[in-house]
C-alpha cells in the first residue's frame, strides 16, 4: 500500500443528508469513517436512517449533501441538485437485501453468473465454475439448478449472498437479511456471513439482531434522528453506552430479556 | 313451441362455414401479430418519461378502451375511406380495425406486467452493477413478459370473438356466413347454436392454457 498521503479509510462518509421530498430529512449530517477489514453494525431506532445510509452507500440514492470516498477514491458527492456516483467504484460494493430480491426468472446458478458475464465479460463456463464452487462452500451445491420459488427463505438469501460474492466485492452492505426470514432460518443465514466475517471480509450491516451484531461486528455505530449519537466496540455501545439515547434504546431492546 | 330441430340443414351446409370460420382466424391471427407488436412499442411509449411521446399513446390506449368495439369497427370502415381516402378490401380493414383495438388493450397488459417487476429487483441490478439497458433487458422484461403471457392470450381470444362484429361491415367471417345460412334455410336455431360451437371449439382449449399459465405462475410467484 502507498501509505504517504492517502486516505486510509476504506469508507469515509463526510456530512451525508438526505431526504424523501422538501419535508422528511433522513440522514442529517451523518460522519462515519470505516477503516479497511471493520464489520461495523448499524442500529437504531426505525427511522433513523439506518438502512437509507446503506442505501447511499451502495449508491441507490440520491443526496442533497456531503461527499462519500471509498478506498481514498471520491466515490459519491451531492453536485448541487444533482448526485454524482461513480458507477466504477459502485461495483467494489455488493449488496444483500432484506427481501432475497432473486430474480424468479432465472435459475441459482444463472442468477449467480448473470453479472460476472454481463457486467465483467467473464466466460460463461468459467463463471459457472466459480458459481458452483461457492454453491458448494455455502451447502447449496444441489440447488444449482432450482428456481428460487423451489427454495426456502435461509436458502434464497444465502443465494444471494452468493451471488454478491460473485463479483468479489470489497465491502459487502447487509441490509435487515434476516428480517424477513421464519426464527429457524435465521442461524443458517447468520452463519454464513459469521464465516465471511471470519475470511476478512469488510462488512457494513443493519440488523434488529442485537445477539448476532455483538458476535459479527468490530465495531457498532448507534444511528438515531439522521447522526451517529454513539460509536464504538460492540462490548462498549451495546454493553456500558455512554450517551443516555443509546442507552434507552439497548434497555428497551433488552427489556424481554430481563 | 311446435318446431322440429332439423340440424341437418346446418350440416349439409359446413362449407360456407368453415370458409368463415377460415376468414375469421385469418382476422384473429393477423390482429394479434399487430397486436402482440405495437402493443408492446406502445406499452413502452406509454411509460415514456418524455410527455410527447407518452400522452398521444396514452389517448390512442383510452380511446379504444373506453369506446365501444363495434363503434370502432363501424367508425373505421365508414370514415378512414372518407376522410383519408384509403380504400382496402373488408378483410385487410378489419384486420386493421381489430388490430388497433388489441393493440391498445396488450399495451396495457404490457404496462402493467413493467410495473409489477418489483423495484428492488432493480436495486438488486444495480447493485451487480448492470447498466441501466443491462437491468432492462436481463432483469425487467424476461420477468415482465413472461407475466403478460396470460392477459396476452386472453385480449386475443376475445379479439377472436370480438371479430364477429366485423360481418355487420360485410367481412365474410364466420358470423356473417351464419347469418346468410340461417337466412337461406330458415334455420336461424341450428345455425347459430352451431356457430357458437365453432367459436367455442377455438376459445376453450385457449382459456384452459390460459388457466393453466396461471395456475403455473401463482406456484412459480409464491
Amino acid at each position: 500500500m502507498n501509505a504517504m498521503s492517502r486516505d486510509t479509510a476504506l469508507v469515509r462518509i463526510t456530512d451525508l443528508h438526505k431526504g424523501y421530498g422538501p419535508n422528511i430529512r433522513v440522514l442529517r449530517g451523518l460522519n462515519i469513517e470505516m477503516k479497511p477489514g471493520e464489520r461495523v453494525v448499524v442500529i437504531g431506532p426505525s427511522g433513523g436512517g439506518k438502512s437509507t445510509l446503506l442505501r447511499v452507500v451502495m449508491g441507490l440514492e440520491e443526496i442533497q449533501g456531503g461527499a462519500i470516498t471509498f478506498a481514498g477514491q471520491p466515490y459519491i458527492s451531492a453536485d448541487g441538485r444533482k448526485t454524482r456516483i461513480d458507477t466504477e467504484v459502485r461495483k467494489k460494493i455488493g449488496m444483500v437485501f432484506q427481501h432475497y430480491t432473486l430474480f424468479p426468472h432465472l435459475s441459482v446458478l444463472q442468477n449467480l453468473t448473470l453479472a460476472p458475464c454481463k457486467v465483467v465479460g467473464e466466460p460463461r463456463a468459467k463463471a459457472e465454475e466459480r458459481g458452483r464452487a461457492i454453491l458448494a462452500r455455502f451447502g447449496l451445491e444441489a440447488k444449482a439448478d432450482a428456481y428460487p420459488s423451489q427454495l426456502s427463505g435461509g436458502q434464497k438469501q444465502r443465494v444471494a449472498i452468493a451471488r454478491a460474492l460473485m463479483l468479489d466485492p470489497q465491502l459487502m452492505l447487509f441490509d435487515e437479511v434476516t428480517s424477513a426470514l421464519d426464527p429457524e432460518l435465521v442461524a443458517e443465514v447468520e452463519q454464513v456471513i459469521l464465516n465471511l466475517a471470519a475470511q476478512g471480509m469488510p462488512m457494513m450491516m443493519v440488523t434488529h439482531d442485537m445477539w448476532f451484531a455483538r458476535n459479527v461486528a468490530s465495531r457498532v455505530i448507534f444511528c438515531a434522528g439522521g447522526v451517529v449519537v454513539e460509536d464504538g466496540p460492540p462490548e462498549q455501545v451495546l454493553g456500558d453506552p455512554k450517551e443516555e439515547r443509546t442507552r434507552e434504546f439497548i434497555d428497551r431492546v433488552f427489556h424481554i430479556k430481563g | 313451441m311446435d318446431y322440429t330441430l332439423d340440424i341437418g340443414a346446418v350440416t349439409r351446409n359446413l362449407e360456407p362455414l368453415f370458409q368463415g370460420l377460415a376468414v375469421t382466424l385469418q382476422l384473429t391471427v393477423a390482429a394479434n401479430i399487430i397486436g402482440i407488436t405495437a402493443g408492446f412499442g406502445l406499452a413502452l411509449l406509454v411509460l415514456s418519461r418524455f410527455a410527447v411521446l407518452r400522452v398521444p399513446a396514452m389517448l390512442f390506449v383510452e380511446f379504444f378502451r373506453c369506446t365501444p368495439a363495434i363503434v370502432q369497427i363501424v367508425w373505421f370502415f365508414y370514415c378512414v375511406p372518407m376522410l383519408f381516402n384509403v380504400f382496402l378490401g373488408p378483410v385487410t380493414m378489419g384486420i386493421l380495425a381489430l388490430g388497433m383495438n388489441l393493440t391498445a388493450f396488450n399495451a396495457e397488459a404490457y404496462r402493467a406486467a413493467i410495473q409489477a417487476v418489483p423495484k428492488e429487483h432493480l436495486d438488486a441490478g444495480i447493485a451487480l452493477g448492470l447498466s441501466p439497458t443491462q437491468r432492462v433487458l436481463n432483469i425487467v422484461l424476461p420477468q415482465a413478459l413472461r407475466a403478460s403471457v396470460p392477459v396476452l392470450l386472453t385480449n386475443g381470444i376475445g379479439t377472436f370473438q370480438q371479430s364477429a362484429l366485423v360481418a355487420i361491415v360485410g367481412v365474410q367471417d364466420l358470423m356473417y356466413q351464419g347469418k346468410t345460412l340461417a337466412t337461406q334455410t330458415y334455420r336461424p336455431i341450428e345455425t347459430f347454436t352451431i356457430i357458437a360451437l365453432f367459436y367455442l371449439a377455438v376459445s376453450f382449449p385457449v382459456s384452459q392454457i390460459v388457466g393453466y399459465l396461471e395456475r403455473r405462475r401463482g406456484l412459480a410467484v409464491r
